[in-house]
């Protein structure tokens, strides 16, 4: 047992796992880079950086590689282990200590962004308001329950349980509060809905005369549109099919136990705990060109019945309960001059937002003590000889 | 669609005066005083206002390929010579050779006979009307190709037929000022006016008159006429808003046209007596062209009148900078100097114990370097901006910053090796900045999109990775000079030459890493504050993390003992191959956030970079074979009891 975790250390610690560690970093990093130009960020993204194993394709060559996620993991441990609890402490290391405790904050602020925080956006045009911002990625289906006196009642599916639901796989989507189950088939991340003519066969079902038609995945992952076919199954067994699409303009409608119960594909929700009103959005050119200086959104944040204003700008995002809301973009594209605008604003809830500035702080520190003493020595030595 | 519509103005406006009378030209140059007035007018363009030397200067080097021109009389035009001779006797410009083609296969594409002229030639303007039509016509069809689909020949149309373009409206800008108006057939049209025949301003002033008789009915049919007449003039001027308003700068960013001045009087019944008095001194301008004294009296006139307009706005301030800038081309002084030193210093190897030599040579680079630096912070102050906002200007601060960390090493250790660095990081950057210039053909100091108006950032973030890019570079040429060295078996027997090189590798490699990492770092910063996320594997912070990565990397492979001196400086030599990548090699992916600049034709001067590089990284891994063979058969030779003299001389042999 004592041999191992000896064993176990000399391996964690050793500096030969660093540079291995950081090669393939390297590897990853430049294969990922080069991969974007084929594939879009989102996906090498998730292959490249966010696996634990991927297998990269030179030309039709398949070779396994370990994911930029597991070579972090691991170089946390070895900085850890290695550059931090082993190392020898005295005056000489002390910089190197520093920094490597700089980097440590950084992985982890790192790994706290990737699986503790959400993004998505809210897009509004002048007076109009929100109070939940949207994924650009992530998708949801939505049962809404009418209450019959106005209001409306939502059970959220989220994405992970009916994702898996492709071809003829299905996935039974139900809750003992609804009387019926909604069995996904056929999900499709990125589909059309398309007129079925009779001139072609096509291997999927064909609801009222429409089919959905599989597509690539876009590079630009924000456009892609899921799609999946749907069937709500009554406890008596009837059985309505339909199809469930992402840019659908009205959701699908069914009669069950008596009430009207609407279901709806869409981008994941996140609720924010204010609301947000877009008063007015701004563009300026630089003079005579078609070039932007800037733009901002002049919007009221609304808790209750408190409202006040803030401008949210390009590099002036606004922070506020737990949310940070950045001027992403604007729109419609081919706006003229007069044209109705909107304004889209990224929305991040990261609860690591602040930790890389605090990172940066320190490795600066780290570095800039270590290698001030170095360049002491040097020209020391140097004076000397 | 607007393009064409240009065209046609400009077209008929060069015809008809070409038909209409005699070609005049101009008889003496251009005074130094008509020179001097002319260039430190201020144009608003390209976002910014600058002077009508920096407009001259990009615009004849995007249609000669340089910046001056030789007249078909043998006068050699600097810029706003030039652009003199284009505004005020365009018949006379229109025979200048001043279309550059690169393949005459673009001439022929337009119709036209290539005979007796060489592959890539210049073309003057009346060589090439013949073909214009069709140059416009197929240049609108490729334009619907993407860039990066677009064959050569294709690709030097689109830019011929933007240069022809800019040319006629060019040619055509003062066509308002050259036109007489005869008007007063109506009554109603005469009451307007107080002469018979009269030029451009007085109809812009009549303008809102004449407005309200074309929307009634008498004499409807005249007032049409005139104003029709006075917008095709106009039309042809929307090239050049040399008229700043009258409003401050925050209500009223653009600067205006004559048809800006016009239409604004004819819509909305709006002139300043300073823009009506600013359109009569262009007209009083172009009527004493054939009198260079009066010519510069004029001028000179017109002159105080648009500055005051800009100085009372508070945008004329650094357009005296910027032409001083230009004219002291402290940027080529400082690549001959770097060139001097360079020569200067093959002969001190040659002599190590030059003293004065040393010195002199020391001064030459110090000199060029501040001159370096002197033209950074002019650039900074011109633009009220920290030193690196483009590409062209990383060119400048990388090679400012080599050079001086060279000197700083050279002035620690007087081993004469940084200075040697330092005076060819200083020559080939200087020198790349230069190509850069010419073939980019764009201002080097232009507006900036929205994300990239901050101060702050720039001046933390560009300013640190920037240090890292030339830190990275400059251990890359030690590295390779430690290789190069090692391979010509250069002072094959000084090991302290090769330790202190290595050492200074290792150096400048700390150096790198401190700024290349917290450059890295808080650009993240930035994105989480402008974009929301603080990395997104976008090629260009890939790029960065790779630098960062490689220095790290190498740095602990030298504390494990895996890479020692000449391996350091192999590493540190193909580390240059990675700044590279991130520097120029990601903005060639034509993906991410950051893919900004001119980078098309950069692709060739990169591969070569790689390609050199990785051969001297290749050859270090030789010299190292070749060495480490040599030592063996030392060892081998080294028998007990021989003499260690004996072994050195067979060593020398």
């Amino acid at each position: 047992m004592r041999v191992l975790l000896d064993g176990f250390l000399r391996v964690f610690s050793s500096l030969a796992l660093s540079v291995a560690l950081l090669l393939m970093l390297g590897l990853l990093t430049w294969l990922g880079t080069l991969e974007q130009v084929d594939h879009g960020l989102f996906e090498v993204q998730k292959r490249y950086f966010e696996s634990f194993f991927l297998v990269h394709h030179a030309g039709s060559i398949p070779i396994p590689l370990p994911g930029a996620n597991l070579v972090l993991c691991l170089l946390f441990v070895n900085l850890a282990v290695g550059g931090m609890a082993r190392m020898r402490r005295d005056r000489r290391t002390a910089g190197i200590l520093i920094a490597h405790a700089g980097i440590l904050i950084l992985l982890l602020s790192g790994f706290v962004k990737m699986y503790f925080s959400d993004d998505g956006h809210v897009t509004l045009f002048e007076d109009q308001r929100a109070n939940h911002f949207e994924s650009y990625y992530r998708w949801e289906i939505a049962i809404a329950e009418d209450l019959g006196d106005g209001r409306l009642r939502e059970h959220v599916v989220p994405q992970e349980d009916f994702a898996d639901a492709q071809g003829d796989r299905t996935a039974r989507l139900g809750s003992p509060e609804l009387p019926f189950e909604v069995e996904v088939s056929h999900y499709m991340p990125n589909s059309r809905p398309t007129p079925k003519g009779p001139m072609f066969e096509v291997a999927v079902p064909v609801v009222d005369g429409v089919f959905l038609q599989g597509r690539e995945l876009a590079a630009e992952a924000e456009t892609n549109i899921a799609g999946a076919y749907v069937s709500v199954v009554e406890r008596d067994g009837t059985r309505t099919d339909g199809i469930l699409w992402g840019m659908d303009a009205h959701p699908l409608t069914v009669t069950a136990g008596g009430k009207d119960w609407a279901i709806d594909l869409r981008h994941e929700r996140y609720a924010m705990p204010f609301t947000i009103e877009l008063e007015k959005f701004t563009k300026v050119d630089h003079p005579r060109i078609n070039m932007p200086k800037e733009f901002s959104s002049d919007v009221a944040v609304i808790e209750g019945e408190a409202s006040r204003p803030v401008k949210i700008s390009m590099n002036e995002p606004l922070r506020e309960a737990g949310l940070v809301l950045y001027q992403a973009s604007w729109g419609p594209g081919g706006a003229r001059p007069g044209d109705r605008l909107f304004s889209t604003l990224s929305v991040v809830r990261n609860p690591a937002d602040k930790l890389p500035l605090y990172a940066c702080i320190v490795i600066a520190a780290g570095l800039v003590i270590h290698f001030t003493r170095k360049l002491a020595g040097y020209v020391r030595r140097e004076a000397g000889a | 669609m607007k393009l064409l519509v240009a065209i046609v103005v400009a077209l008929t406006c060069v015809a008809s005066h070409g038909a209409a009378q005699e070609p005049e030209s101009r008889r003496v140059p251009w005074s130094d005083g008509i020179v001097e007035l002319a260039e430190s007018l201020p144009v608003q363009d390209g976002g910014r206002v600058k002077p009508l030397h920096t407009f001259a200067s990009f615009t004849l080097l995007r249609l000669n390929g340089k910046r001056s021109l030789t007249t078909p009389s043998g006068e050699r035009l600097g810029p706003t010579e030039w652009l003199l001779d284009i505004l005020v006797f365009p018949q006379t410009a229109i025979g200048y050779r001043q279309f550059l083609v690169q393949n005459d296969e673009v001439i022929a594409a337009i119709g036209l006979s290539v005979d007796e002229r060489k592959k890539r030639d210049r073309y003057t303007f009346e060589e090439l009307r013949p073909g214009v039509g069709r140059l416009f016509e197929l240049a609108r069809q490729y334009t619907l190709i993407e860039e990066a689909d677009r064959s050569s020949v294709q690709q030097q149309v689109v830019h011929l037929a933007n240069n022809v373009d800019e040319f006629m409206r060019l040619a055509g800008h003062l066509d308002f000022a050259r036109m007489r108006l005869r008007v007063g057939a109506e009554p109603e049209v005469a009451e307007l006016f107080d002469a018979s025949v009269v030029p451009f301003h007085a109809v812009v002033r009549a303008a809102p008159g004449l407005h309200e008789l074309a929307d009634g009915v008498a004499g409807r049919g005249e007032a049409l006429a005139i104003l029709r007449a006075a917008a095709d003039v106009g039309g042809a001027s929307g090239s050049l808003a040399l008229l700043p308003p009258v409003a401050p700068v925050d209500d009223e960013p653009s600067w205006l046209t004559p048809d800006d001045v016009f239409y604004r009087s004819y819509d909305e019944g709006r002139l300043a007596d300073e823009h009506a008095e600013a359109l009569r001194s262009f007209v009083a301008l172009v009527d004493a062209r054939l009198d260079p004294g009066a010519f510069e009296r004029e001028l000179a006139g017109l002159h105080a009148r648009l500055t005051g307009l800009a100085e009372a706005r508070g945008e004329y301030a650094s357009v005296g900078l910027e032409v001083a800038y230009y004219k002291a081309k402290l940027l080529s002084w400082s690549l001959y100097l770097f060139v001097f030193a360079f020569l200067g210093l093959a002969f001190l190897w040659l002599r190590p114990r030059a003293k004065v030599l040393y010195a002199g040579i020391s001064g030459v680079a110090g000199i060029a370097t501040l001159l370096l630096i002197a033209a950074i912070v002019v650039r900074c102050v011109i633009r009220g901006r920290p030193p690196v906002s483009t590409l062209y200007e990383t060119v400048l601060f990388v090679t400012c910053v080599g050079a001086i960390v060279g000197l700083a090493v050279e002035a620690v250790n007087r081993r004469r090796l940084a200075l040697s660095a330092a005076a060819i990081f200083g020559m080939i950057g200087l020198f790349i900045a230069n190509g850069y210039e010419l073939l980019d053909k764009q201002d080097t100091m232009p507006s900036l999109v929205a994300v990239l108006d901050t101060n702050f950032w720039l001046a933390t973030h560009v300013t640190s990775i920037t240090i890292g890019y030339s830190a990275g570079m400059f251990a890359a040429l030690l590295g390779s000079l430690y290789l190069l060295a090692k391979l010509a078996r250069f002072k094959r027997d000084d090991r302290a030459f090769y330790k202190g090189l290595a050492r200074m590798v290792y150096g400048v490699l700390c150096f790198g890493l401190l700024f290349s990492l917290i450059g890295t770092i808080l650009g993240g910063i930035w994105a989480n504050d402008s974009w929301g996320r603080f990395w997104g594997w976008d090629p260009k912070e890939n790029g960065a993390l790779l630098i960062c990565i490689v220095q790290i990397a190498i740095l602990h492979a030298r504390m494990g003992g895996f890479l020692r001196d000449h391996g350091v400086c192999a590493a540190a030599a193909f580390g240059g191959t990675v700044v590279a990548f991130s520097w120029w090699g990601v903005n060639l992916l034509g993906v991410g956030l950051h893919s900004y600049g001119f980078t098309s034709g950069i692709h060739d001067a990169l591969w070569t970079y790689y390609l050199v590089q990785w051969a001297i990284v290749g050859l270090g891994g030789v010299a190292w074979l070749l060495e480490r063979r040599n030592a063996a058969a030392d060892r081998l030779r080294a028998v007990p009891g021989r003499p260690p003299e004996e072994i050195a001389e067979s060593k020398a042999a």
